[in-house]
């Protein structure tokens, strides 16, 4: 897949819903590149939602908030299928924490969850020190 | 986010517009005392363009205190994007969810 765009957002909180907007404006272009119909709106809102989660829980899991620096979103892309990656500085994390007991009245724990469950792949990797989360939806 | 309150069958509904999202929810939690307190409300998320995990998360809280109080909070007005946010994460078996506000409101009041 060829990468195309690339952003670089301040690991602050008050930018997740730029980079969320950003991601379904994204994946609206790319949707009507290829022919994505009756499905746009719920695929759009799945890049828009999993940006946002990734978004927050690499600016909550900043070891040091005050002075850890940019959160990087590239989209990369082929006929088949939008990709975006979300890469951060922060420590390493588990990304397969199983799904909250909803009946427990959990107040976190969903975001994964939401992420895993939007997207038709998700891979977690460390890369030269840095949080590599890629988010994979198929156009059909 | 804007918050708006109105009475409806003496209880409270609870307008939002916005998004109910990481960097509103605190705002959101503040923004009226009948979020925290004992009584039953409606939440009228009519307004509401964009719901994330900290904005569930926010709302399963006001549901489980006002459960452990004696009172309730239901929700009204999901559009599409929201019941998906409810359906992935189950969080539809924790609420009563109506089509409008004043039918929660009137539902609520006859119970």
């Amino acid at each position: 897949m060829d990468t195309f765009i690339t952003m670089s957002f301040p690991s602050e909180i008050s930018y997740a819903r730029l980079a969320s907007n950003a991601a379904s404006m994204v994946a609206e272009i790319f949707s009507r590149q290829v022919g994505i119909w009756e499905k746009r709106q719920e695929f759009c809102h799945a890049f828009e939602l999993s940006v946002a989660e990734a978004f927050s829980n690499s600016v909550r899991n900043a070891a040091n908030p005050e002075t850890d620096g940019q959160i990087i979103i590239c989209f990369s892309s082929d006929q088949n299928e939008l990709m975006v990656s979300v890469r951060d500085t922060n420590p390493a994390f588990d990304p397969d924490i199983p799904a909250p007991d909803i009946l427990s009245y959990p107040d976190r724990g969903y975001g994964l969850l939401l992420i895993r469950q939007l997207m038709d792949q998700v891979l977690y990797s460390r890369e030269n020190d840095m949080n590599l989360l890629s988010m994979i939806k198929k156009a059909g | 986010m804007t918050v708006e309150e109105k009475k409806c069958h003496d209880l409270t509904i609870v307008s939002i517009n916005g998004s109910l999202e990481a960097s509103s929810v605190p705002g959101f939690m503040k923004s009226s005392p009948a979020l925290t307190d004992s009584q039953s409300i409606v939440i009228d998320l009519a307004g509401v363009d964009f719901l994330d995990s900290s904005g569930l998360g926010c709302l399963v809280t006001i549901a489980r205190k006002k459960r452990e109080q004696g009172g309730d909070v239901r929700l009204a007005c999901l559009n599409e994007k929201l019941r998906r946010v409810f359906e992935v994460t189950q969080a539809f078996r924790l609420f009563d969810i109506y089509d409008d506000a004043e039918s929660a409101a009137t539902t609520a009041a006859n119970k």
